[in-house]
């Protein structure tokens, strides 16, 4: 017979006693084929193979399962026998314990009258957490799954639930079909409920996850996560089918999104979504967004070259939009491609986009489509001076040629040609201070001249919400499109301060102007930027080392009338974070904000007892002097336990969107399955 | 009977004759010693002793060996065993046998090795210290 | 007080025109960013630097009316850099910053979809003065 492998026996002293057996003591080690078995003394005969094992044993398998026992009888392949009062920890994490534990062929571990938990078992309380307790729990190392039967779970000892048969993956298994965490939730909406997700794993390439919902407004919903790998990309398709009070007929939605590399540099990205009904998205906690975006896009980006194609559909389910009267399907081309001037210098930058949108409806105006092509040539040439200026010039011109359909009040046909030219000099001046602090204050002005048209031949339907911050003060145009391309003769100025301190402080202040000598009033009074004197717009930045985050931006007149301003602040500490926004803007019609807008936003979390976390949340409006949302959160994490408790409730409603207030909790025994991401903070025996 | 684990391969009739040979031969009379060096080869029954130096102590009679101290690299050869080590002291009348020093005892497909080994050659018992060492195949004999 | 032009000869910014490679772009907002930052820096012909960065964004909204409709976004913007001498391989500076641009989502889709495309095209333009900024406070004389 082929000769199997050899078992190796250490210890410190071995007895043979003339028959067939050999006793080894103290310290013995029995190794084979990478199992480890220590134990105090063996007892190994040699005409039935078998190993007699007096403890305190430990057994470490070859996949790392440690088995603890207090007495044994195993094989000398130790593949198969008894082992008593055993305990297996898994993955340092898992334990079963059992009075007896029988090993099969080294594949299946049975433990009889055996408790599993992961949690510490400490002296002083010896009660863990969870804990399963079973008539026989079956370790299959093959397979790693484990089996539990007739079991019961108990939490803090007290029994919970009782589960006549069930299976869960052991720790080294992290892609297992099987049920995941399960979720309760409470909202107005649904009612009372549970979401028990189900993993099924198809292939090395692809799996589904079916997510049952029962809730008790007579919600019965079945969503569906789809998830495939390609080599060259991957595609995701989420979605759910429901019935519920609301509507007598089935509800539902259904997403895609993939992306996929293509030869030669390309991409290909699309995303698509699908809604029986307005108010879906919101009864189900899915989304908050009031547009539907379907997006197929290709394109490629290089260091002189950006090529982009994108077809895009959009449905509002905005209360009081009308869908057909709302340019749902828009494609765009871009193509900017730069490359050397030839003989004077500088670069040159070709750039094409051909822009064309439909809205549905067929009535005069309401229905208005357009189909557009943009060229525009750019030559531009950087100096260094010797003073240490900065110089740029750019010369060049767009040509718009756009045809109007369906709108009576402009002419189908509409050409236009802007020329444009400016020059920019920016002089940049640093210092290094002794102690380490440095900064640099850099004034910046620009010339520009382009040419005006006057705002009545094309609609202006893509530049109707215009900016004004520090990323626009400069340039050729502060509209976003180019249905309206600003003109006339104006000075952009500006100056920015950045201060570093040594230990990573950073301090950054910038403010600047628009004086304009023509073209006075291009955009929206309330915007800021008409007149002779454009407002001041200023930003501060501030970033301590020790985690403290402040980002500013204020918009205001000569008087100090404020006419937009917006902060975001951040704190972040091991045992605390705070985050908070403020933005206030004018009322601006031309941006159907009919009221002025105020509103705080604000996100906390503080680390209570070492496992507990805290979460609170809010927006108020200030507006209509009301909350908009509020929100409130627990989060319990150790090594063996993890408990979600959420509390959001969302006061903003209409007559098809209510207003509603949910709670959801999730409890996650930790140790079966891959372990989660995130270090668990492991609660230590008090001694 | 399967392969015994013990000593009962190095069993011995401590009544057998003694035989011994070596290159040079030194007696020391009234100490009642003899010592025997280069290619010393003590033979009793069917076990073999080599070392390259021996003592032999001799009963007080003067004719019967009661002990044999073999030293430098001594291997002991029987039937069914071997056992190899640095020094080995045999009390021919007890049977009682000790090796010491890079004790190694094979025996068919095991092998024992340890600091230390002490038998009972008449019995066939022994016993091994020291970081002991033992190889045994896994495979329980066929027919059991 | 202390000042002296940053980009004359002798300045901490004159060491680096014309002499920093800028990782290449994957998507339009590092295409910006590449861009703005040459511009700032000139291109490269005999480079002895090498500019890595990586852009990272993420839009949240800022404004929701009482009907619950997001009105704007804030688009948050992160960028790590690092500035290191190619011959030799040491980071000469490195650092991360943060800002953020708003964008209306009020008007009709096209114009809120193009504001957002601007906000990204404002983003890229501060983070790279910023950027730029931190270079000139760290370069090497």
């Amino acid at each position: 017979a082929q000769q199997s492998d050899p078992a190796t026996l250490v210890a410190d002293q071995v007895q043979l006693t003339g028959t067939s057996t050999l006793i080894a003591k103290g310290g013995v080690e029995v190794i084979h084929k990478g199992a480890v078995l220590r134990a105090t003394e063996v007892r190994y005969d040699s005409t039935t193979g078998g190993l007699e094992i007096l403890g305190p044993i430990t057994l470490t398998e070859p996949d790392g399962t440690v088995v603890l026992a207090s007495a044994a009888e195993l094989s000398a392949d130790l593949r198969n026998g008894i082992l008593q009062s055993a305990r297996v920890v898994m993955d340092r994490q898992l334990q079963l314990a059992a009075s007896e534990m029988q090993r099969v062929e080294g594949r299946h571990t049975v433990l009889s009258r055996a408790v599993a938990s992961s949690c510490q078992i400490c002296a002083d309380n010896p009660t863990p957490l969870w804990e399963i307790r079973a008539q026989r729990i079956i370790h299959d190392q093959l397979e790693r799954q484990i089996y539990f039967d007739n079991a019961q779970l108990r939490m803090f000892g007290v029994p919970v639930a009782y589960l006549p048969h069930f299976r869960m993956p052991d720790p080294s298994l992290d892609r297992a079909r099987g049920i995941l965490s399960p979720r309760l939730i409470s909202t107005s909406r649904l009612g009372f409920g549970i979401e028990v997700p189900y993993f099924i794993p198809l292939g090395s390439s692809r799996d589904l996850t079916l997510l049952p919902l029962l809730a008790s407004k007579d919600v019965q919903s079945l969503g569906m996560r789809y998830r495939q790998a390609f080599r060259t990309g991957q595609i995701e398709l989420n979605g759910a089918a429901s019935r519920d009070q609301s509507l007598s007929r089935g509800r539902g939605w259904l997403a895609a999104t993939g992306s996929f590399t293509l030869p030669r540099g390309f991409y290909l990205y699309f995303s698509g979504r699908v809604v029986s009904d307005d108010a879906y998205l919101r009864d189900y906690d899915l989304s908050e967004d009031d547009r539907l975006d379907s997006t197929l896009q290709i394109g490629r980006v290089r260091r002189d070259e950006l090529i982009e194609a994108r077809l895009r559909h959009s449905h509002s389910i905005r209360e009081g939009e009308a869908n057909s009267r709302l340019p749902q399907l828009i494609a765009d081309l871009d193509w900017q491609r730069r490359f050397d001037a030839p003989g004077i210098g500088g670069k040159l930058t070709f750039g094409i986009n051909i822009h064309s949108h439909r809205r549905s409806s067929d009535e005069n105006i309401l229905g208005r489509d357009m189909s557009q092509a943009r060229l525009s040539l750019l030559w531009r040439r950087d100096w260094l001076l010797p003073q240490g200026i900065l110089a740029a010039a750019e010369l060049g011109t767009a040509v718009d040629l756009n045809r109007v359909s369906q709108d009576s009040r402009y002419s189908s046909r509409v050409y236009t040609a802007t020329p444009m030219m400016r020059a920019e000099l920016r002089w940049p001046w640093a210092r290094t201070g002794a102690t380490g602090i440095s900064d640099v204050l850099e004034p910046v002005v620009e010339m520009v001249w382009s040419r005006q048209h006057n705002a009545g031949d094309i609609p202006n339907s893509d530049s109707e919400l215009v900016e004004f911050d520090e990323g626009n003060l400069f340039g050729f145009s502060r509209f976003p499109g180019y249905d309206r391309r600003e003109g006339g003769r104006r000075i952009n100025a500006g100056v920015s301060w950045t201060r570093i301190y040594p230990g990573g402080t950073s301090l950054i202040a910038s403010a600047g102007r628009v004086f304009r000598f023509s073209g006075y009033d291009q955009f929206s009074p309330v915007s800021g930027l008409n007149g002779d004197r454009s407002s001041w717009v200023s930003a501060l930045h501030l970033q301590t080392a020790n985690g403290i985050r402040f980002q500013g931006r204020a918009t205001f007149d000569d008087s100090f009338d404020l006419s937009r301003g917006e902060l975001r602040m951040g704190i972040a500490r091991a045992r605390y974070g705070l985050d908070a926004s403020w933005i206030w803007a004018d009322a601006d019609p031309s941006e159907n904000r009919l009221v002025d807008t105020s509103e705080w936003s604000l996100d906390g979390r503080v680390k209570l007892a070492s496992n507990w976390t805290a979460l609170a949340s809010g927006r108020y409006d200030f507006g209509v002097n009301e909350a908009t949302r509020a929100g409130v959160g627990l989060e319990y994490l150790n090594e063996c336990l993890k408990v979600e408790m959420a509390l959001t409730r969302k006061f903003s409603g209409t007559a098809a969107i209510r207003p509603s207030t949910n709670f959801s909790l999730s409890m996650d025994l930790l140790g079966f399955g891959g372990r989660p991401s995130g270090s668990a903070a492991t609660r230590s025996c008090s001694f | 009977q399967g392969t015994a684990l013990g000593f009962s391969g190095l069993k011995q009739d401590p009544g057998a004759p003694v035989e011994v040979t070596s290159e040079t031969l030194s007696i020391d009379r009234d100490a009642g010693r003899a010592i025997l060096e280069g290619d010393v080869l003590v033979i009793q029954g069917d076990m073999r002793l080599t070392a390259p130096r021996v003592e032999v102590i001799y009963g007080t009679e003067g004719q019967q060996i009661k002990e044999i101290h073999a030293q430098g690299g001594v291997t002991i050869v029987t039937a069914a065993d071997a056992a190899e080590a640095r020094e080995a002291r045999y009390d021919v009348a007890t049977g009682g046998l000790v090796m010491s020093g890079n004790v190694l005892l094979t025996q068919g497909p095991s092998t024992i090795s340890g600091e230390r080994m002490v038998a009972d050659l008449r019995a066939g018992t022994g016993r091994m210290e020291g970081r002991v060492k033992t190889l045994f195949n896994t495979e329980p004999k066929a027919g059991n | 007080c202390g000042f002296s032009p940053a980009m004359a000869p002798g300045g901490a910014g004159h060491a680096l025109w014309e002499q920093v490679q800028i990782d290449d772009p994957a998507e339009r907002t590092g295409f910006n960013y590449v861009t703005r930052m040459e511009e700032r820096l000139g291109r490269a012909i005999r480079p002895r630097f090498r500019l890595t960065w990586t852009f990272a964004t993420q839009a949240v909204g800022a404004a929701v009316t009482p009907s619950g409709n997001i009105t704007r976004y804030s688009l948050i913007g992160r960028v790590n850099y690092s500035l290191i001498r190619i011959e030799g391989g040491q980071t000469v500076t490195s650092g991360s910053l943060e800002s953020f641009t708003s964008f209306n989502n009020s008007g009709s889709t096209l114009a809120s979809v193009t504001a957002e495309r601007d906000a990204y095209e404002r983003l890229a333009v501060i983070l790279a003065d910023q950027t730029m900024a931190r270079l000139l406070a760290a370069a090497p004389k």
